[in-house]
């Protein structure tokens, strides 16, 4: 499972670091870091990956499953 | 795909004085009755379960929001071309210089002056002992920050909370509010275009943004005027409504507030278990462009779609216990009340900043709400109190 982050619709709310900081991190300047960018979640992540493309309040996040 | 239900349908009008002041049995009954609901009096389909909620917000290309937003053509033709009523490409373009000044990074610079803000406000109540905590708290604030960040002159100040309650009421069905409402919009419209004619906004202000944007040709005199629109008719009532909600909450639920004191961390999801639980602003419209169906129900193209962001958030297939307010709520950042994808609401920095600054503020002195008798507004989409009379106790 991997999830691909929409840079350009990302504002920097922050709801996805709160969810998975282990995935998704701001940088002072509030923009979006995302530490698994086109690969595949280690399983133990999924859960909270899952959970920020849920909480992410403009949808810049979505699943690529299976790849 | 799933097998195609009969369309469940609703006779209740929802927008009766008896229905806004209590909401939920019909939503509850909504939700019940299945995915898309059509409700007879509006001729509309209602969307009130989360999952479908969600859906329909992430499905901008079918659920249309030109011409969709209100449940009345005048009004959406009154709206249509602001970032709120526009689609695709050019919804894109807008959403572009609205957010740009409102992402939590243009805001840091705000931060110091909220928080500053609000802490005069607080001590200044506080030592009064008691108040109105809507009129003097949860109107202050923004009144206060709000028309200096978006730039408008002092003259014509005094009746911004009276257009944009007016804006909200004009979204409903073109009920005797909403009919009340579409002379108060066009007064709106007329000191926007005036605005946007005369250059009549703060330097430095996001207004003056807007206004440097049409210099560059991003955007024409027509849409600029739109955007300011979309800057002051969101902006107050919404951040109002969950202010007063907020201590009507505390001072009913005063274990609730003992928890928020003893782990100050929880402020944060504390606000959106509030905007989860009293969502101010309870649906929006959508257009079906096309013959579609939302949970296997079929939803005819040209259908009016009400989507119930306030039913959605206490959505028992969801939530646990969605009637229970807990500031910490494991899942509240997953409520729908600033809404969801494309559209999801471009101000919820701000607003999140002011409710927490204003929270905190009252987190270090205040141990105790005592609450008078409160009273609802009433507006076709705003969920709110004209007052909440309240003591605060300090011992
Ligand atoms: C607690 C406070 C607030 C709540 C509950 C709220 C709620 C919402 C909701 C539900 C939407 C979604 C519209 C849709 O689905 O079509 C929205 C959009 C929007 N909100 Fe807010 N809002 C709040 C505060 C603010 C503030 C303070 C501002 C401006 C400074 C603002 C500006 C906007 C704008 C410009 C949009 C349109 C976004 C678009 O269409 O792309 N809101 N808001
Ligand atoms: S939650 Fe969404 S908008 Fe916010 S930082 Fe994460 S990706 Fe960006």
């Amino acid at each position: 499972m991997r999830i691909e982050a929409d840079y350009d619709r990302c504002e920097g709310h922050g709801q996805c670091e709160e969810r998975a900081p282990a995935i998704f991190e701001l940088d002072d300047d509030g923009y979006l870091t995302h530490h698994y960018e086109g690969q595949d979640l280690p399983a133990e992540l999924e859960g909270a990956g899952r959970g920020a493309v849920a909480v992410c309040p403009v949808a810049a996040l979505r699943l690529a499953e299976g790849t | 795909m799933t097998t195609v239900q009969t369309t469940p349908q609703y006779d209740a009008d929802i927008y009766t004085d008896a229905a806004l002041r209590e909401p939920y049995e019909h939503y509850r009954a909504l939700r019940d009755l299945g995915p898309a609901v059509y409700l007879r009096a509006h001729d509309a389909w209602a969307v009130a379960r989360y999952d479908d909620v969600k859906h329909v917000l992430a499905t901008p290309e079918v659920f249309r929001s030109a011409e969709g937003i209100a449940l009345n053509e005048p009004a959406n033709a009154a709206i249509l071309g602001c970032t709120l009523a526009s689609d695709g490409e050019r919804h894109a373009h807008l959403r572009r210089i609205v957010a740009h000044r409102l992402t939590p990074r243009a805001l840091r610079p705000m931060r110091q002056v909220v928080t500053d803000a609000a802490d005069a406000l607080v001590a200044d109540l506080v030592a009064r002992g008691s108040f109105d905590a809507v009129g003097d708290l949860a109107r202050a604030l923004p009144l206060s920050i709000v028309p200096d960040f978006i730039g408008w002159p002092e003259e014509g100040r005094e009746h911004l909370l009276r257009w944009a309650g007016a804006n909200f009421d004009s979204f409903g069905p073109l009920n005797a509010r909403a009919e009340a409402a579409l002379p108060q919009c066009g007064e709106m419209a007329a000191y926007g275009a005036a605005l946007v004619r005369d250059g009549n906004v703060l330097p430095g202000s996001l207004g003056a943004s807007v206004l440097e944007a049409r210099d560059r040709g991003e955007v024409t005199d027509e849409q600029c005027m739109m955007l300011m629109l979309d800057y002051l008719a969101p902006s107050l009532d919404t951040t109002i409504s969950a202010v007063g909600s907020a201590i009507w909450l505390f001072g009913t639920h005063p274990e609730q507030w003992e928890r928020l004191r003893a782990e100050p961390d929880l402020v944060a999801n504390a606000v959106q278990e509030v905007v989860r639980l009293e969502s101010p602003i309870r649906g929006f419209g959508r257009l079906a462009a096309e013959d579609t169906e939302i949970g296997g129900v079929a939803v005819p193209a040209g259908a009016r779609v009400l989507v119930l962001y306030a039913a959605a958030n206490r959505d028992e297939r969801h939530f646990a216990d969605p009637d229970t307010f807990d500031v910490a709520r494991p899942d509240a950042l997953e409520q729908l009340g600033f809404g969801f994808g494309e559209h999801g609401c471009a101000g919820q920095g701000l607003a999140k900043l002011e409710i927490q600054a204003l929270l905190t503020a009252l987190l270090r002195t205040v141990t105790r709400f005592e609450l008078g008798e409160p009273e609802r507004a009433l507006n076709n989409l705003i969920r709110a109190f004209a007052s909440v009379p309240v003591t605060v106790h300090t011992d």
